[in-house]
């Protein structure tokens, strides 16, 4: 996984924020993917706007941690996400 | 299927399924909309597109389109059109009779896909519950539709007409590179009255079951939970989702829990008047069937592959919720009669889950 990149949904994948995290669907199926992420990433993140390292450092203070732990804990979601088809970077 | 957070109650529903008419081309004998004439009320084009509008805004990611036909409509793709540009995926359920060469070329988008019915693999068993000439009708529809390599599977109703010729219908389904999908026969619209003459027996039941047990191929758009065993859990829900993950809205705008279950008594608001969000969280209708619990079912030993089954098919032929589908697993296996199941079946169809 590479912390310079940006990540963006696959076309036919769509995402919604949940009360358990991130609720996925993927048109190519199987559809849905529950992600029990609580509020870790927001869908916005897959917008491909920011970088991983990005959003991390910018985002490591509402969840009162440093950005190195917040990148190493995102890297290893995306990573999961990306292996199932869900996200792209 | 994370059942778990589904129970934490979803901020909307995933998929919807949306009746766009009831006016039909066809008079089916078991149509579960008693669909015919185009009736008053129905949503014109503006208030679709509104009610489109809300759906896309709750980030509902997929409609299932059904009717009546919904391509009786002449705005239908102007519909369908309004509902890709926000992102939302089309899984049209058709008749197949107006999908012209044009029609198909036009259907192709990546977000569409197309659900054909096919009650029968031959013309006398389609023709007998479809209308004569329905089948040669769907099979030129298909053949449009793949010309354009849209995705689409045959869409067969469980029937006592479609059970024999379930293995033809796969091979056909192969034939064009699309799918074979069984849908649960239900008593409701014209499904009422020709219940007692097209749905299967408790044996040809249980005999269904296993054969979707040696087909994971065959999808179900999860309406055969009720029956399906082990080796399906994976493949879909093991319990109903109507006011979880889904819900119904009719010609009019009327939202349901189901699509077999537009009864007054059921209605919980209109779309797109009503706010949607709180006839999706608040309304008493859909409060209460996330409440249903088929108590006398949870000790049973297939609770957990199915929950009691379809509340709409217990409602339908018992006038009550709350009670358990009368056509699960269990109960086939149990009036099977002298046939009765062998210990091996009986481990077969548990699985894992024997107490």
């Amino acid at each position: 996984m590479n912390a310079e990149k940006k990540y963006v949904l696959p076309a036919g994948v769509q995402v919604r924020q949940e009360k358990f995290g991130l609720l996925f669907y993927n048109y190519r199926g199987p559809r849905l993917y529950f992600v029990p992420t609580g509020d870790l990433l927001p869908c916005s993140f897959f917008t491909g706007q920011q970088t991983v390292r990005d959003w991390a450092a910018a985002a490591a203070w509402r969840y009162k941690t440093s950005p190195e732990r917040l990148l190493t804990r995102v890297l290893k979601l995306l990573a999961l996400l990306e292996a199932k088809g869900l996200v792209h970077g | 299927m994370g059942n778990r957070y589904v129970d934490m109650g979803l901020s909307a529903p995933v998929n919807v399924t949306w009746e766009v008419t009831y006016a039909c081309n066809l008079s089916c004998v078991h149509c579960l909309s008693d669909a015919g004439a185009r009736r008053t009320q129905e949503l014109d084009t503006a208030a679709c597109k509104s009610m489109l509008d809300i759906l896309a805004r709750y980030k509902v990611f997929q409609l299932s389109i059904g009717g009546g036909e919904p391509f009786v409509r002449p705005d239908f793709l102007e519909l369908i059109d309004h509902a890709h540009r926000q992102g939302i995926v089309t899984c049209i359920s058709t008749n197949g009779t107006l999908i012209t060469a044009e029609v198909a070329r036009r259907l192709a988008h990546p977000l569409v896909y197309l659900q054909v019915s096919l009650d029968g693999a031959t013309p006398a068993a389609n023709d007998a519950i479809r209308g004569q000439g329905s089948f040669v009708q769907a099979i030129r529809a298909i053949e449009n539709l793949r010309r354009h390599d849209i995705e689409v599977s045959i869409n067969t109703v469980l029937t006592r007409l479609s059970f024999p010729e379930l293995d033809q219908l796969v091979a056909l389904a192969a034939g064009f590179g699309a799918k074979l999908r069984v849908s649960r026969f239900r008593p409701s619209g014209r499904g009422k009255q020709a219940w007692s003459d097209l749905n299967l027996s408790p044996s040809q039941l249980a005999a269904f079951s296993q054969w979707l047990s040696r087909h994971l191929e065959v999808s179900t758009g999860d309406s055969f939970f009720s029956v399906s065993t082990e080796e399906r859990r994976s493949l879909g829900l093991n319990m109903c989702g109507a006011c979880k993950l889904t819900c119904c809205i009719a010609p009019t705008g009327a939202v349901y829990p189901c699509a077999f279950l537009q009864e007054p008594e059921f209605q919980a608001g209109r779309l797109p008047h009503d706010d949607f969000g709180q006839i999706w969280h608040d309304s008493p209708v859909f409060a209460s069937f996330r409440q249903l619990e088929i108590k006398s079912c949870e000790r049973c030993y297939r609770f957990d592959l199915c929950h009691g089954g379809c509340p709409a098919v217990a409602y339908h032929t018992q006038r009550r919720l709350g009670l358990p589908d009368p056509e699960c697993l269990v109960n086939c296996i149990r009036v099977r009669g002298p046939a009765a199941p062998t210990a091996l079946e009986y481990q077969h169809v548990a699985g894992t889950s024997l107490p």
